[in-house]
């Protein structure tokens, strides 16, 4: 929805060139690495971020001879992570950009730029926005999230436009970041920070001590307010301090015992106003709103009432739907936080379990790791990990793994963090889409 | 192991005096579709297959015993300059690490040749 390329922008030549000659014909001139045409099975999976590239690459790493394609109706995907770093000036959007490219050349996936319009469970059908319709063995759904427009009154799609979430990166994270430079020195950046659940739990205070880095260096008297709708958030303790120790006072964060849950957003006047009634002018308006499973998750009818997705702990299968994987922010998977790496993991499980089911081998066990890093400054890093397996049939958290970085950390170990932080997201990049910032053909 | 490195063989050795009687015990065995699942997380900053080299090290490729002597070493010892791994490496059992350790040890970083049939 905040794309450079949505459907409408394609031509029918380009569709037919996402397409591809292969897809219209399924036997013949087939994928690179299926064997002799024989299909051990087709799997479409829907959404090409963190959890749908990675769960298409490992299906073929599984078995080159499933047939899988991948529906995204980008041909550019931009990164949540890292995209603060955009917002701080840091980073060009060409470097959080990744195509499609080694899915298709190397591994054989089948990519169609199109929107899945509808999905029907019984007959194993998924109905495209271009009028086509694919028949699926399997499926997987990494729809990532939505906003819930109007659960803060008078936040929606156009109040976007001029208080944006940025919360998918693309041309929202370029409005907000062209607002905030286009702010005068002296200015207030308000942050509206959500309540649990929602997309990178440190991610809006990671965006506020980058904002921050930015107006410490070209708008010296602005301040960063942020307004929260809960009383704790993510590496609190190492954020405070590092705010403090880089920043003195210029972050001000209001948790909700303090009155700072924002319960309506006025967009044309920049104007919040919480619970209790206090209103909060800002100079930019950023509103990270509530937020559920991205909406084909719902029209699959694999949402319940909390408007995530409950899933299977061992296989990410759909507790509601059979034979329907989904990955990433969109399911219920805590203590597993929605998280890009989270994605990247969860999806890997589902390649192994639905090349099992496929051949009727059980699914080999699960395993799952997570780091976050957070960057406080440029060369000030921290993270959160955990280690995660199913235990009596939920995911939990194995004890003694896992946990912040250190409280008491020198200046050299933030320094190492920010460094590993970068290597992280080219390796997760390059696991995922195979391109790493600045190797991706344009 | 073909190159035997002194500091790991020590550790190693430490450790055939701890969990005994090591040789008459059969090591667990994963299949590979499970060592693929394992390693699953150690992708997502060392890159497919532990290939990646950066400010995050290369693992593919790397002498078994060495890798298994450091992850061991990240799980049970205080190791200086470490930021994350002694974190991740808790969340493991001890075989479950020199099988990690194996399966990197057995990728071959001259032939990059995914994926395979």
């Amino acid at each position: 929805m905040n794309h450079r390329h949505n459907r409408s922008g394609l031509t029918r030549r380009q569709l037919i060139k996402g397409i591809g000659a292969a897809s219209l014909l399924p036997l013949v001139g087939s994928a690179p690495f299926a064997i002799g045409g024989q299909s051990a099975g087709r799997v479409v999976v829907v959404g090409g971020g963190f959890g749908g590239a990675t769960a298409a690459k490992y299906l073929k790493r599984a078995n080159p001879a499933i047939e899988v394609l991948l529906i995204e109706p980008n041909e550019t995907f931009y990164t949540c992570p890292f995209s603060n770093l955009h917002l701080g000036g840091l980073r060009e959007m060409d470097a959080i950009a990744h195509g499609y490219d080694e899915l298709k050349d190397r591994y054989g996936v089948r990519v169609i730029h199109a929107m899945v319009e509808d999905v029907d469970a019984d007959a194993h059908k998924v109905t495209l926005s271009t009028g086509r319709k694919l028949d699926y063995d399997r499926l997987v759904l990494s729809p990532g999230i939505d906003m819930r427009w109007n659960a803060l009154e008078g936040y929606d799609e156009e109040a976007a436009e001029k208080a944006p979430h940025a919360w998918k990166a693309g041309t929202q994270t370029e409005l907000l970041r062209s607002q905030l430079e286009a702010m005068d020195d002296g200015g207030t950046f308000v942050m509206v920070a959500p309540e649990n659940p929602f997309r990178c739990p440190p991610g809006p205070y990671e965006r506020a001590s980058l904002v921050a880095n930015y107006l410490a260096q070209h708008k010296p008297k602005s301040k960063v307010l942020i307004l929260d709708a809960k009383d704790n958030f993510s590496k609190q303790g190492l954020f405070t301090a590092g705010w403090e120790r880089l920043y003195g006072d210029r972050i001000e964060w209001v948790g909700l015992s303090s009155d700072g849950r924002v319960t309506r957003v006025d967009a044309d006047r920049l104007e919040v106003e919480t619970e209790f009634g206090t209103v909060h002018r800002a100079d930019v308006l950023n509103v990270i709103p509530p937020q559920k499973a991205g909406w084909i998750a719902e029209r699959a009818g694999v949402t319940d009432d909390s408007g995530w997705v409950p899933v299977k702990a061992e296989t990410f299968e759909s507790r509601q739907v059979a034979d329907i994987y989904v990955v990433g922010d969109a399911t219920v998977a805590a203590p597993m936080p929605k998280s890009g790496f989270c994605a990247n993991g969860q999806a890997k499980v589902v390649a192994a379990a639905i090349a099992a089911s496929l051949e009727s081998r059980p699914a080999p066990e699960a395993y799952w790791t997570n780091t976050c890093y957070s960057l406080v400054g440029p060369e000030y890093g921290i993270s959160v990990a955990g280690v995660y397996r199913v235990q009596d049939g939920v995911i939990a958290e194995v004890e003694g793994a896992g946990g912040l970085s250190p409280a008491d950390a020198s200046d050299a170990t933030r320094a190492l963090e920010a460094e590993y932080a970068v290597g992280w997201y080219n390796a997760i990049c390059q696991d995922t889409w195979g391109t790493s910032p600045g190797s991706r053909a344009t | 192991m073909k190159r035997v490195f002194p500091i790991a063989s020590l550790t190693l050795a430490s450790l055939l005096l701890t969990i005994t009687p090591l040789a008459a015990q059969a090591e667990e065995t994963f299949s590979d579709a499970q060592l693929e699942v394992m390693a699953g997380g150690c992708a997502s900053c060392h890159g497919t297959d532990g290939r990646l080299a950066g400010s995050v090290p290369t693992i593919a490729g790397r002498p078994a015993d060495v890798l298994a002597s450091r992850l061991l070493d990240f799980k049970h010892k205080e190791v200086d300059e470490v930021t994350v791994m002694d974190r991740i490496a808790k969340g493991f059992t001890d075989a479950e690490l020199r099988a990690l350790a194996r399966h990197f040890a057995a990728i071959d970083l001259n032939n990059d040749n995914e994926p395979e049939e």
